[in-house]
């Protein structure tokens, strides 16, 4: 078998023609010659031309590529466009009961690409026709300039896009936004803030969430969708704050007030259950929220608090142990300090019992027991209470408390009773809720929390005896001294009244008052903690004319315990506890379970 | 037999080939529905949306109350109307009304029945009260 293949392969190139491979390899040569050698010039010519060549081409590209990267030019594309002007989708807001405050719907939007559209004017003429709010020169000019993209009018109805889409414009288009929407208008403006047309957050809680990293999520680029952004519960009860803004309304429009406030704070968790500031907006017209008139007085605003600091200076005189509740101060005379003199609204020229320094309100007496503390030891006290910091809560908007600056005897003894420091009404509200709840400072919040995760940060500021004693007091002011206007039935109301003579060009004015009022129910368990503050509230003839604010505060805080008391799960107890202060009793003040009668008029 | 295998082979070659195709367009077709179903739950979502923002907007407290001072003829609760559960009066004794009607009328013994009936049951003596 081998030796026949093997002639075969021999034998075959003797058969195949021979007649062109004879003149074949003489042309090969010929060629292969011309290429290698001789002419050394003219091929290095040729290389170099050819080279050259190649570099221009290159060049031309690596520039046009340097150009394109250079260029800012807008995205081509409108989609990519559109993903960086669309509204980004924002989580909702609810209520602690799950009502809805704050949430996103989709609507339309009408987007043109300047570049695609043949007739400009013709275009201007046809949409401002059809849609009513577009200003005609503004939206010329725009589609004059040279984006690829630009918003023609934001959040149409369906039926205005019916109409654009009739017009049949080339270059003009429709995008689905997220719009945000308050469907309670002017509730709670003050906690949600708003949000800006492009989905950002510019004040209150929409400001906080973008804080918490939805604003770096959408700058990443994520494809969030309003049905996986898990919702955000905030503190407050959406029946209760809408009572406490009628009451509040109501109220200011009887007392002629320029302006007022209310809350409500739980005690035992730091939660703003409800709140109401007045003047306000309605945050689906977020212009109106730069009105420096509709700030948020409780957290914004700073306030001499007036009389109700007065129980943060009979707690520290309580808790240091420079008096009790058997003390006796002399209030005989006004007091003098220099060339001022400190005198008693309810003037009673005899010496108090603490009880009674507290339901008579006495300034001396409070300024006597600040100054038993000293000037140090009330400085340093009021900083543990967080009277002389800044309170931070969820809310970005908030005030630095006035201190004086040179802090003396006569600024403790003023502001021991309510002059001469001006904190947000929060802040007071932060330090009195720590007085009641058994002496934790709990920071206020406006999200929904735990009565654990709220204590759990909270330090111990006062003795719990000193919260309870603090606690009868305020029950022995609604019983028998100034609260009792808001000693409603059932809720065993405790209470502190405050009314600051308003400073006008550095003088106090005794006609321009400033009156708070606080709040707590139930005394024996302290649950919520009521403020109601009032900017110049008139008297009322049927009160005699009197403006303090027994007269008006606390009444329409009485109202508003009487309205929200049932709707923050708490029935009216049909009888007073019995032992409703258990320390009090141990240590020795018995009559503090028996309910006061009488106290005259004070 | 070899042809055979080869007729055999050509008509595998081409049932699979159908089936490969009818498993492509059905996968087309059905990933078409999934993005169609995805559009409108979408869309629903959307609408649900706006629907629950609507209801919060006709239910917000503002609107509701003012709707009730128009056409409700109510009143603002008093705290003395809400009382606990114990101090509810105890539910009473059952009585039958019904049968104690009957007696007062005098129709508690079955009267004037027909004297064949041997039986006496309430439906007969109810009878002649209607």
């Amino acid at each position: 078998m081998n030796d026949h293949l093997n002639t075969d392969f021999e034998t075959a190139p003797n058969n195949v023609p021979m007649v062109p491979a004879g003149r074949r390899p003489g042309i090969v040569k010929k060629l292969f010659s011309g290429l290698s050698a001789a002419k050394p010039d003219k091929s290095v010519f040729r290389i170099r031309l050819a080279a050259w060549i190649f570099l221009a081409v290159y060049g031309v590209i690596a520039a046009r590529l340097i150009d394109f990267g250079l260029r800012l030019d807008p995205p081509q594309s409108v989609k990519h466009a559109a993903a960086d002007a669309v509204a980004a989708a924002r989580p909702d807001l609810l209520d602690r009961n799950g009502e809805i405050l704050a949430t996103d719907v989709k609507v339309m939007s009408v987007f043109a690409e300047p570049r695609r559209i043949i007739d400009k004017d013709e275009a201007v003429e046809l949409l401002t026709a059809v849609l009513p709010g577009v200003d005609a020169r503004d939206l010329r000019e725009r589609l004059g300039s040279r984006k690829g993209f630009v918003w023609v009018k934001r959040a149409i109805t369906p039926k205005q896009q019916l109409e654009v889409y009739r017009l049949g414009l080339p270059g003009v288009g429709f995008l689905a936004e997220n719009k945000r929407v308050y469907p309670n208008g002017p509730i709670a403006a003050h906690v949600l803030g708003f949000a800006s047309l492009d989905g950002i957050g510019i004040s209150g809680l929409e400001k906080y969430i973008d804080g918490q990293g939805l604003a770096e999520l959408h700058g990443a680029g994520f494809n969030l969708t309003p049905q996986n952004l898990k919702p955000i519960t905030t503190s407050l009860d959406l029946k209760a704050t809408y009572a406490v803004r009628d009451e509040l309304a109501k109220g200011i429009a009887k007392f002629r007030a320029k302006a007022g406030a209310a809350a409500v704070l739980d005690v035992n968790t730091g939660e703003i259950v409800a709140m109401a500031s007045l003047p306000d907006y309605d945050p689906n017209t977020p212009a109106d929220a730069l009105d420096p008139d509709h700030i948020n007085r409780l957290s914004v605003g700073v306030y001499e608090m007036g009389s109700t600091f007065k129980a943060i200076s009979v707690a520290m005189a309580l808790d240091l142990g420079k008096v009790t509740l058997r003390s006796r101060i002399d209030a005989r005379d006004s007091l003098r300090y220099g060339r001022f003199t400190i005198h008693d609204y309810h003037a009673t020229h005899r010496m108090l019992s603490v009880p009674e320094v507290f339901t008579y309100s006495s300034n001396i007496g409070a300024a006597r027991m600040a100054l038993m503390a000293g000037v140090e030891a009330h400085k340093a006290f009021l900083r543990k209470m967080g009277q002389l910091s800044r309170l931070r809560t969820e809310l970005p908007e908030s005030a630095e408390p006035l201190v004086p600056r040179n802090w003396g005897e006569l600024n403790t003894m003023t502001i021991a009773f309510g002059q001469g420091l001006n904190v947000a009404p929060l802040q007071a509200m932060m330090a009195v809720g720590a007085l009641a709840n058994g002496g934790f400072l709990v920071t206020p919040t406006f999200l929904k929390r735990s009565e654990e995760d709220g204590k759990s940060n909270a330090p111990r500021v006062i003795k719990p005896e000193t919260s309870e004693s603090m606690r009868y007091l305020m029950r022995l002011n609604a019983e028998i001294g100034t609260a009792r206007i808001a000693d409603i039935q059932g809720y065993f109301v405790g209470g502190k009244t405050g009314t600051a003579d308003k400073i006008i060009h550095g003088h106090y004015a005794k006609d321009r008052v400033f009156t708070t009022f606080m709040a707590i129910m139930p005394s024996d368990k302290p649950k919520y903690l009521y403020l109601t503050l009032l900017d110049e509230p008139q008297g009322l003839p049927e009160d005699g004319g009197y403006h303090t604010a027994a007269h008006n505060a606390g009444l329409v805080t009485g109202k508003i315990i009487e309205r929200t008391g049932p709707l923050l799960g708490l029935p009216p107890r049909p009888d007073t506890p019995v032992q409703p202060f258990p320390l009090l009793a141990k240590l020795g003040y018995g009559e503090a379970n028996q309910p006061a009668k009488g106290g005259g008029g004070h | 037999m070899v042809r055979m295998l080869n007729i055999f082979a050509i008509v595998a070659l081409i049932t699979s080939a159908i089936y490969a195709y009818t498993i492509k367009y059905e996968t087309i077709f059905h990933a078409e529905t999934i993005v169609k179903l995805q559009h409108q739950i979408k869309g629903e979502q959307d609408k649900i949306g706006m629907l629950r923002a609507e209801w919060a907007h006709l239910t917000r407290p503002e609107r509701v109350q003012a709707l009730a001072d128009r056409f409700l003829d109510l009143q603002t609760i008093a705290l003395s109307q809400i009382v606990s559960t114990e101090s509810l009066p105890g539910k009473a004794p059952r009585v039958d009304a019904i049968g104690r009607k009957l007696e007062a009328l005098g129709f508690a013994e079955p009267a004037n029945t027909l004297s064949n009936s041997s039986v006496v049951d309430p439906a007969a003596s109810a009878t002649p009260a209607r």
